[in-house]
């Protein structure tokens, strides 16, 4: 007879039952997914990227199969923050579950205000400041591709908000340790990765791009070993926690994750193939522990063995 | 009028682990999977489709988004074509293969209650949702006429359980290997203006679908289509699927993929 297995893990401040998440945009806002997930098992939800103005996202296909991944490029297609608040937060407010807002912009101005309206609202535990979505012109990822636009995003938010801040991270750079340093040094509170990685297919007999926007953002198992050793190199040049995501399909996977240095993980295009991912990997986490002997889950954090 | 949307599905969605009954060509490039789903097979209505995983492997990761063809007792059949990794991995499953299926999915088609007469438009794998939608309506009392279309005569997908159902069924082929030599669209002409149907619905070649919509238009009956769309998660999180329409955006699994055709941004 085995004590259960304490699965609870921080975030700046935050207490997370357990450390799944949601991974931004593959969940929406979790109604859709609450036929099939009983929300309140959740670390987190994450939901997906709110502007503060509608945004109508990019021209189709916009989404695109490869193996063992898919690229998309939806484009942030988002209500604005007013309806998101109105109708999104108001149902997810009733449910009990952590929320953390995407917050998405085309500029530093947009980034700041949708964090200024979102800070009176209760329901929202924390922002993911989102710096490396590859699917706009604007902002996105340009500003999470740059040390000094990073800082200045991060700063930004920092000044209107009082909740805990984490900046979602883009792959898509030769130093990302770099990056995760110049948020932390600018208040950051924790940071996530990875994003998509900029990628594209093509349909040979059409002579075309099977994106209608030419490239997309990759996920799914194809990047779980990118991210991974992005975690790994984050984890280890930041003090500030850091949520592991990237093609975690299992259990297994989401401990590779922790195991890397990652505090909490996400779960992303899982959900597409798999509704009911997020609890399969929080049971699959559990389970590795008991199997091993392991009493807390955040036992798992930075807990490799090199060399 | 959705009080009298026989075909409206008020059942929110399932997963259920479901198995292969039968898995047979039927015609040259399509087949047919019938999938033992007691639950779903329950609950599908006319124009719904399923979300199917096709395998545990991780090379083919997404599902594929099938309408149902048709829903009798406890199994479910959907057409498909083997066009790609994903469809070919399905033409391998075998009866007593295990898998999982979300559904039903979807608006499905409406149906007035008092709707005497409906047109199908089916062209080539577009008489997948339409089966089922012909059985019903001809079961609770309204005539039914199919129109349906193909390159030649081996290829009329579903042309017997149309012909079992419907009180006329015309086919136009490309080769004139059967029926009318020609288009479809054709024959939806002359068969609105020989007898005005209450409603038409049409699944098919886009372009088809949109010429088949401008001919309701024109004669004042009210249309439906089904549309397709690439799919990531079937349930309205992803927004891969979304189509134009007179209200913005709309996501082809959740909206959809039957919309009023006036509606929709061709």
């Amino acid at each position: 007879m085995s004590s259960p297995v304490d699965l609870r893990v921080s975030i700046a401040g935050l207490e997370l039952r357990n450390p799944v998440m949601t991974a931004s945009g593959t969940f929406a806002s979790g109604k859709e997914y609450s036929d099939f997930v009983d929300l309140s098992r959740l670390g987190a939800l994450v939901t997906k990227g709110v502007s503060l103005t509608p945004w109508a996202g990019n021209e189709s296909p916009r989404m695109a199969e490869t193996p063992s991944g898919m690229l998309n490029s939806i484009g942030l297609q988002n209500p604005g923050v007013e309806s998101f608040v109105e109708v999104d937060l108001a149902w997810l407010a009733a449910q009990d579950v952590p929320v953390i807002v995407n917050v998405s912009g085309h500029s530093i101005d947009e980034y700041r205000a949708v964090a200024e309206r979102l800070e009176s609202e209760d329901a929202v535990s924390a922002l993911e400041v989102n710096i490396s979505c590859p699917n706009v012109d604007a902002g996105g990822m340009a500003f999470g591709t740059d040390c000094a636009q990073a800082a200045e995003v991060t700063a930004a938010v920092r000044r209107v908000t009082r909740k805990p801040v984490i900046v979602k991270l883009s792959p898509n750079v030769t130093d990302v340790a770099a990056i995760a340093r110049s948020v932390e040094a600018e208040g950051a509170d924790a940071v996530s990765l990875v994003n998509t990685l900029l990628g594209m297919a093509i349909d040979a007999h059409a002579f075309k791009p099977k994106l209608g926007r030419v490239v997309g953002g990759l996920s799914g198992p194809a990047i779980k070993p990118v991210a991974l050793r992005m975690v790994w190199q984050v984890a280890r040049a930041v003090s500030i926690p850091v949520i592991g995501m990237g093609g975690i399909m299992s259990g297994e996977d989401a401990v590779e994750f922790m195991l890397a240095g990652a505090t909490a993980v996400a779960v992303g295009t899982a959900n597409f193939v798999d509704p009911t991912a997020t609890i399969r990997v929080i049971d699959g986490i559990a389970g590795f522990c008991r199997a091993h002997g392991i009493a807390r889950a955040a036992d798992l954090i930075g807990a490799l063995r090199v060399g | 009028m959705t009080s009298s949307d026989f075909t409206t599905s008020t059942e929110r969605p399932l997963l259920e682990r479901v198995s292969v009954i039968a898995n047979d060509r039927v015609l040259s490039g399509v087949s047919l999977v019938a999938l033992h789903a007691p639950r779903v097979a329950a609950t599908a209505r006319p124009g719904n489709f399923v979300h199917l995983r096709i395998t545990d492997r991780t090379d083919v990761l997404l599902r594929r988004p099938f309408s149902v063809h048709r829903a009798t007792g406890d199994t479910v059949e959907l057409l498909y074509q083997v066009l790609g990794p994903g469809t070919r991995l399905m033409a391998e499953m075998r009866v007593g293969d295990e898998t999982d299926i979300i559904g039903p999915l979807g608006r499905g088609f409406s149906a007035p209650e008092d709707l005497a007469h409906a047109l199908v438009v089916a062209g080539g794998l577009g008489a997948a949702p339409l089966g089922m939608l012909a059985e019903r309506l001809s079961a609770r009392g309204t005539a039914v006429t199919v129109a349906l279309g193909a390159p030649n005569a081996e290829r009329l997908v579903a042309r017997e359980t149309f012909e079992s159902v419907a009180r006329r069924v015309e086919v136009a082929t490309d080769d004139g290997s059967a029926g009318h030599h020609g288009y479809v669209t054709e024959l939806v002409e002359r068969l609105i203006a020989e007898d005005t149907p209450g409603m038409v619905y049409a699944c098919g070649p886009e372009p088809m679908s949109r010429t088949v919509a401008e001919i309701a238009s024109a004669a004042g009956v009210r249309c439906e289509v089904s549309l397709e769309r690439l799919m990531a998660c079937g349930v309205g999180a992803c927004l891969t699927c979304v189509v134009q329409t007179t209200e913005g955006l709309r996501r082809a699994c959740k909206e959809g993929p039957v919309f009023d055709a006036a509606e929709v941004l061709w």
